[in-house]
């Protein structure tokens, strides 16, 4: 990181990059790119101390959790996913009110037998009898995954990483279930999925955190004051009266 | 502790030099099974607790390897590459590394590269004799390797499953007993829901469930297939109707069913709090089946002599203890289960391992069930021990 500037990860696509800069813009920090258009730097109007650098929501946990960043909006699951220990190198100051989803366990609507993760473990281990080999299921949310199914006593399983079209593969074959993030509900639906009664493992939202790995000079913990008054002082003022608990 | 000094290194190599002879001498052949082993045909046979811990990696054709949690599979592949008939007796040592990822790094819980040093004896036909060899060796092993100070610890997980298959509850209840007796929380909680006469369903499937008749399966089968038509449902993934259908049929047996009564819960509850001196244990397991007017046949008789056998073969039963529990989280064995271990010193006092696996070799692909018995000696803890109460 050069000199004393306050790193800012902002997202670099969709719903979260537009809810990202409504946000700051509404709280009188408005954000610009820099440089080329398609370019990922960017500078806040009137933080002159901050630099803004435009990632995607998962890289931006990822820099968080290394200290590349100091601070970054992305998501809970994100966040969480990065590691056991993901608590001691990143700090959630507050969630947003946008970007809402659940991470949940989802089977074949099929399965009419199986409604919580009670029955995975048997259906696990009938599974093993019956194909001779252990349920797969399709996730990137390895680390969300292992630690619930761990909660819940079910290990008969294996994960197998999916990084994208996650809800497809059931039907495909190269799985049995998926762990997946969830909005609506309605690409599940489409894909003929339905969650376990007891198997939501999170339920996420756009988050601000900021590095606990990271070097924080003096500037840069002014710059981050600076942003969460401006933010709090937002929220007070906006209607839609975000209550948020942390 | 890692072996990271090159002093440590020596000290480590001249204890693991002074086993394998010991092992050699009573007839194992030294054996050096790869480091490399597939991924799948390995992480299908642990347990979630191995198997979350187990470095996997994809190489430049894209198959999936991993290094080594333990050398027992390692070795029983090299078994069955000797002898793809499974069908003769094998004495076989080891000693090198071995690798399993610890959260927290190189400062963590643990070190991630570590050494095992140990013996498999695959294909016996006597059992009882041969579980007694493959104790008295790990015990002459760490004891030669100057460790006095320590308790043998033992299970039999076949015992138990014969307590279970003893009862007279519906057989789909044993089953999932068994299934679940590795995973304590979910095992009591089954044990529960049994004995208050719960399924676990949701009110949807409960209305369909209502509508099955045990006694007419294949009828069973079409009024699920409709149903699943009818709410546009595809049968879609990998289980099949037959398998969906089962289970449903299972639930509605279990709505028929009287509750599992208290006595057969304290039975089992009792059964599991057996810990003590071998003789006393047993004893006290006789007086607990005859009073429930069980016979656990050749699983009981089996776990009794093998205390004689122990005594025999220069077992000290003095510093023994049988706990019906031990066992119950290691997931590939199928019957005794040991390990020599300091009290009270946690992971680090857990200095060898093993037991009977007689399910693993035929996973493995043998033609047929092979008997195999073994223990691994975790020689880097073994050396701290023995330095720890020299100084």
């Amino acid at each position: 990181m050069n000199g004393d500037a306050m790193i800012l990860a902002v997202p670099s696509k969709g719903r979260l990059m537009e809810q990202a800069a409504e946000l700051f813009t509404g709280a009188g920090m408005p954000m610009r790119k820099v440089g080329h258009e398609r370019g990922y730097r960017g500078e806040i109007e009137g933080l002159p101390g901050v630099e803004v650098r435009f990632l995607s929501a998962t890289e931006i946990a990822w820099s968080l959790a290394r200290g590349r960043v100091h601070m970054g909006i992305t998501g809970e699951d994100l966040v969480r996913e990065t590691g056991t220990a993901a608590e001691e190198r990143i700090d959630l100051i507050a969630p947003l009110g946008f970007g809402q989803a659940d991470v949940v366990v989802a089977v074949p609507e099929c399965w009419l037998d199986v409604s919580q993760m009670a029955d995975m473990e048997e259906v696990g281990a009938i599974y093993y009898r019956e194909h001779g080999r252990r349920l797969r299921v399709a996730t990137k949310y390895t680390h969300l995954t292992r630690r619930f199914f761990a909660e819940h006593g079910v290990t008969g399983y294996r994960i197998v990483e999916s990084l994208g079209a996650t809800e497809g593969t059931p039907a495909a074959g190269t799985a049995d279930m998926i762990v997946d993030i969830t909005s609506t509900g309605t690409t599940l639906k489409a894909n003929h999925l339905k969650p376990l009664e007891d198997g939501l493992i999170l339920k996420s939202e756009a988050m601000l955190a900021a590095s606990r790995t990271a070097a924080w000079p003096g500037s840069a913990v002014n710059a981050r004051q600076e942003i969460l008054s401006r933010l709090q002082k937002d929220d007070k003022r906006t209607a839609a009266g975000k209550k948020r608990k942390r | 502790m890692a072996a990271e000094s090159a002093v440590q290194f020596e000290a480590l190599e001249v204890q693991a030099a002074a086993i394998t002879d010991v092992f050699k001498q009573a007839g194992y052949e030294q054996v050096a099974p790869s480091m490399l082993q597939p991924a799948n045909l390995f992480l299908d046979r642990t347990g979630e607790n191995l198997r979350a811990r187990t470095y996997v990696f994809t190489d430049n054709d894209g198959e999936e390897l991993c290094l080594r949690p333990d050398l027992t599979v390692p070795v029983a592949r090299l078994y069955l590459e000797r002898h793809p008939k499974a069908d003769v007796e094998a004495r076989y040592c080891y000693n090198g590394p071995a690798f399993r990822y610890q959260p927290g790094g190189v400062m963590g819980a643990g070190p991630r590269e570590f050494r095992q040093a140990g013996i498999e004896y695959i294909g016996a036909a006597a059992s009882v004799m041969a579980e007694a060899e493959v104790v008295r060796l790990a015990v002459e092993a760490v004891r030669g390797a100057g460790l006095s100070d320590y308790r043998l610890r033992f299970g039999d997980l076949a015992l138990f499953f014969a307590l279970i298959e003893a009862l007279d509850i519906p057989e789909r209840w044993r089953q999932r007993l068994k299934t679940l007796f590795p995973r304590p929380n979910a095992f009591y909680g089954l044990l529960a829901r049994l004995s208050r006469g719960e399924t676990a369903t949701a009110e949807a499937e409960a209305r369909l469930i209502g509508r099955l008749d045990p006694d007419a399966p294949d009828e069973a089968i079409d009024i699920v297939s409709t149903y699943l038509t009818r709410a546009k449902i595809p049968v879609e993934g990998t289980r099949t109707l037959e398998e969906i259908t089962a289970r449903l049929l299972d639930h509605a047996k279990d709505g028929r069913e009287k509750p599992l009564s208290k006595k057969t819960v304290k039975l089992i509850e009792d059964y599991l709090a057996v810990a003590g001196p071998p003789r006393a244990a047993m004893a006290r397991i006789d007086d607990l089946v005859e009073a429930a007017g069980l016979d656990l046949g050749d699983a009981l008789e089996t776990a009794q002599r093998r205390v004689d056998i122990f005594a025999e073969g220069g077992i000290d039963l003095g510093d023994t203890e049988f706990h019906s529990e031990f066992g119950r989280d290691l997931e590939y064995y199928s019957g005794l289960v040991f390990q020599i271990e300091i009290p009270e010193a946690g992971r680090a006092g857990q200095i060898a391992g093993g037991g009977r696996y007689d399910t693993l070799l035929q996973t493995l692909g043998a033609p047929q069930s092979v008997p195999a018995v073994g223990s691994a000696i975790h020689t880097e803890r073994l050396l701290a021990a023995v330095r720890g109460s020299a100084s």
